[in-house]
């Protein structure tokens, strides 16, 4: 049995920030996720550091938090955060009076704008669509959600917290009433795991109700469904808005070399059974191509849904329920933190650990917006220069990533998952999705002995199925005759359909 | 401009397209075969997949549902297809092996068996069962094999690696045709005390001359070798590509290499000519008959708009699944998406159904409801259709 003080269940944003949040104050704290980090919600999301400029007129204390956040992360996350800037890009028939209320509520709140020209946004972003009315700029940035978690989580690390990814919890371990620990499943060996603890937290984002359920409480929440398209190209080098009331498919975000249009708002019920409908895919096509003309030519590598948690209301439309976070006291030693944003997860977990310090009748203000993150040098570490200089070797020719950098990271980090080298390299993330480079980057592992002979033909083949999931809903002109390509290759030349009747 | 004229135009440089041209020039027929670069071919295995559903591919060809092409195709036409492809690949030394009578294995680099029907000579020995001994040579740092995928299957294999100082396959196949760097290989190989009944190597025996060191390496370890195909570049697919490409110039065919075909000329009811935009200026081809074997979407044949499927060069009529969320399934590997019906409906003659133009023939993976990967319908299906197709078209010339 492994014994700590405070057992947080989720590795999203929120629950990596309140790991990093516990270690900064000293005290000792075990995360476990029941997938990889930044699976859920904050993997599935636009990578979108909010100025706040899109709540400015629905939701004025969720912009404040937006705001300040960024000011925030802008400074402890230097090396982790693109200062792209955005616009708010005003179409022919968008209403001015939104534009008039937009601008007020920001200078309210105190968030930065500027008026542009249609002829300085284009000077700024080409790709504009030429008939523009105007943009408001503001300083929205851009922000790998992944690697924020790492980084979070490198601090946790640092400070000796216990990380226990791929592990279910399946019990919440109960005694006169309170939550004293938790039972949780290795899913690659199928070994249990009792962990105890003294509070329990539960950030699990869209499982929350779920995990609660599993001692007898209740998270009431609407789970919203979004989805999202990525270009093969970066279309523009700053975020862009539409200048309107939040609607589909009103923010593209440049990210690395790529960019993520969306979203999409759809209520659903189950976390686990997400599905892109080829319809969102097409909306999103098109209220992108109002801003950004080019969106209509551009390849699209992938699509993907991802669930937002939002605290139940009455409101019928979703997009109206506040992004605002709330932290709920189970009353027996487990308490659920629900809501907010990407944006704000450094805020909830404040909050949280300040919740927990009370708890446990401690004094150690939080240190997490003042101490730079961790690690950013390392993990922010593979410019071009660097996979240029690497050139010899190269495992994944869309993105440039050598032998050496997955052998080394293999190394480091021992992962047996192919993802992992994804999070940290960008291997697979380009236009062909992994569809060369993970048969060579699982063929490493084998050559390295992290896998024996049958898990790397195994797990090529469950990331073939999760691949197509990915790209399923965007295949067309380009990408459709890529993924023909990579299933004649997989299917035609190595007979990858006939290896299903060994195992 | 320049406005060149032949009997007739084939358009695409794969199986299907060679082996038309081929064929008609045979007949004494003026051909040109245009080219928009290489083709899907050169990335395949280099193996003649007839019909890989059925352990006999006559049979599995009969089993075909009704509205597959392959039924448009004579027994007795494929058979005499088959026999010149390999009389004409023996003639350029890269023999194949194989009958219609029965379909084989071979090994592929991930641990699978795949059915196929003709193997150029290099697989011949490729084992045809999991109970064979091998011993594997691997390349350290080559990109494109990783033994431990084989380990998967043979669990007892034992292998070498030899640092041939390059890491794709297509640098170490190079190296192969250097004599110096082959004897120095084979001293290593001598070395290496192998015991096992049979040798595998990743498909890099050289770029031309693969049946020359496949006999020589044979002849000094004294026992059989057999290559494993990798991931493209393919080596045994281009050399099969060059053997085709090569026979059809010595028969008098001529070759427009990087000439993609950009605009076209009709009449009411013939097409007249096709441009192509190459060398920087446009150049015009005329003919009396021209033949479609651009391939399907890897070859550029089919392009998938958002909403529908369109033909390239021609714009004919295309069959496809109608809704988009109907071109493929859930399962990755389920291996009838409904994308592999997409194509062209042809007639018994090859000329497309539904379209004005009378002079213009299809054959190979364009054609509607092949479903190349689900009825293993690949490189004898191109063959046998090419061949067909042009029959057709002589007739229609003379």
């Amino acid at each position: 049995m492994i014994k700590t003080d405070v057992i947080i269940i989720g590795g999203g944003a929120t629950g990596c920030g309140i790991a990093r949040d516990l270690a900064l104050r000293g005290i000792p704290h075990c995360l476990i996720e029941k997938g990889d980090f930044a699976a859920g919600a904050t993997g599935a999301c636009h990578g979108l550091l909010h100025s706040g400029g899109r709540y400015a007129v629905s939701d004025p204390i969720a912009a404040k938090e937006c705001y300040d956040e960024n000011l925030i992360l802008r400074r402890i996350g230097e090396k982790c955060v693109e200062r792209t800037g955005g616009l708010f890009v005003r179409l022919p028939g968008d209403s001015k009076l939104f534009r008039e209320r937009f601008l007020r509520s920001c200078d309210d709140i105190g968030i930065p704008t500027e008026i542009l020209s249609s002829t300085k946004a284009l000077e700024l972003v080409p790709n504009l669509n030429p008939d523009i009315e105007e943009a408001i700029r503001v300083p929205d940035c851009s922000i790998d959600p992944f690697r924020l978690c790492l980084l979070n989580m490198k601090t946790s690390q640092m400070k000796g917290g216990l990380i226990f990814i791929r592990h279910r919890v399946t019990e919440i371990v109960q005694s006169h009433g309170r939550c004293i620990g938790v039972k949780a499943t290795d899913a690659a060996t199928g070994e249990v795991k009792e962990i105890h603890g003294n509070i329990l937290v539960n950030a699990s984002g869209a499982w929350a109700d779920l995990v609660a359920r599993l001692a007898g409480c209740e998270v009431p929440l609407t789970l919203s469904k979004g989805s999202l398209v990525i270009t093969n190209h970066r279309l523009t080098d700053m975020v862009i808005n539409r200048l309107r009331p939040s609607s589909d498919g009103d923010i593209i975000v440049p990210n690395e070399a790529v960019c993520l249009a969306g979203t999409t708002s759809l209520s659903v019920e189950d976390p686990d059974a997400l599905s892109t409908q080829s319809a969102e895919v097409d909306a999103i096509i098109g209220e992108a191509g109002r801003m950004i003309p080019h969106f209509h030519k551009a390849r699209i590598i992938r699509a993907f849904s991802g669930v937002r948690p939002l605290l139940k209301s009455q409101k019928m439309d979703s997009r109206e329920i506040s992004r605002g976070f709330q932290i709920i006291d189970h009353q027996n030693g487990m308490y659920s933190i629900v809501g907010g944003k990407l944006t704000t997860f450094r805020l909830m977990a404040e909050k949280m650990v300040d919740t927990i310090m009370n708890a446990f009748n401690l004094k150690h203000d939080c240190e997490t917006a003042d101490q730079p993150l961790d690690g950013q040098e390392e993990l922010s570490g593979y410019p071009l220069s660097r996979r240029l200089a690497d050139m010899k070797n190269i495992l994944c020719e869309c993105e440039l990533v050598s032998r050496g950098r997955v052998e080394n990271i293999i190394r480091e980090t021992g992962t047996r998952h192919v993802g992992d080298i994804s999070h940290r390299t960008r291997l697979g993330m380009g236009p062909c999705q992994g569809g060369f480079c993970t048969f060579r980057a699982l063929g490493v592992m084998h050559d390295m002995e992290i896998l024996t002979a049958q898990q790397s033909v195994q797990s090529l083949r469950e990331f073939l199925q999760r691949r197509f999931r990915g790209i399923r809903y965007a295949l067309w002109g380009d990408q459709l005759r890529e993924e023909q390509l990579v299933e004649y290759i997989y299917l035609g030349i190595l007979a990858m359909e006939k290896t299903r009747e060994r195992h | 401009m320049s406005v060149i004229e032949y009997d007739v135009i084939v358009i695409g440089a794969g199986a299907a397209g060679l082996t038309a041209a081929a064929w008609l020039a045979q007949q004494g027929v003026s051909v040109a075969l245009v080219t928009a670069g290489e083709p899907t071919a050169c990335l395949s295995t280099g193996c003649i997949d007839v019909c890989s559903r059925d352990d006999q591919p006559l049979s599995g060809i009969a089993g075909l549902p009704d509205e597959h092409p392959f039924h448009l195709v004579p027994e007795a036409m494929l058979r005499q297809s088959i026999e010149d492809f390999r009389q004409m690949m023996a003639d350029m030394d890269m023999p194949y092996e194989g009958t219609l009578e029965k379909n084989r294995r071979i090994l592929s680099a991930i641990g699978a068996f795949k059915t196929t029907c003709l193997v150029p000579a290099t697989m011949q020995a490729s084992p045809q069962s999991d109970n064979e001994r091998i011993h594997l040579i691997t390349f350290t740092g080559l990109k494109d094999f990783y033994p431990g995928y084989l380990l998967s299957r043979f669990s007892n294999a034992s292998f070498s690696a030899y640092d041939a100082g390059v890491s794709t396959t297509m640098g170490i196949a190079a190296h192969f045709e250097d004599s110096a760097f082959r004897e120095t290989f084979l001293l290593w190989l001598e070395r290496q005390n192998i015991r096992e009944d049979k040798i595998a190597f990743p498909a890099v025996l050289g770029l031309e001359s693969a049946s020359f060191l496949l006999k020589q390496i044979e002849s000094r370890l004294e026992r059989p070798v057999f290559e494993i195909p990798t991931l493209p570049p393919s080596m045994p697919g281009r050399r099969l590509f060059n053997g085709m490409k090569d026979h059809l110039r010595r028969r008098g065919g001529v070759i427009y290499w990087n000439w993609p075909v950009v605009g076209v000329e009709k009449s009411d009811r013939q097409i007249e000519a096709v441009s192509t935009g190459a060398q920087g200026r446009p150049n015009s081809l005329n003919a009396r008959a021209f033949i479609l074997a651009t391939g399907s979407f890897v070859g550029g044949g089919l392009w998938a708009k958002r909403d529908r499927i369109v033909e390239k060069v021609f714009d004919l009529p295309v069959f496809a699944p109608e809704n988009r969320d109907d071109w493929f399934d859930q399962d990755y590997f389920s291996v009838s998406h409904g994308i592999g019906q997409a194509g062209i409906v042809v007639d018994d003659a090859f000329c497309p159904q539904g379209s004005p133009w009378n002079n213009v023939f299809v054959c190979g993976s364009i054609l509607a409801h092949s479903e190349a990967l689900k009825n293993g319908c690949g490189h004898g299906f191109a063959i046998a259709t090419g061949r067909a197709a042009a029959r057709s078209c002589l007739e229609r010339l003379r």
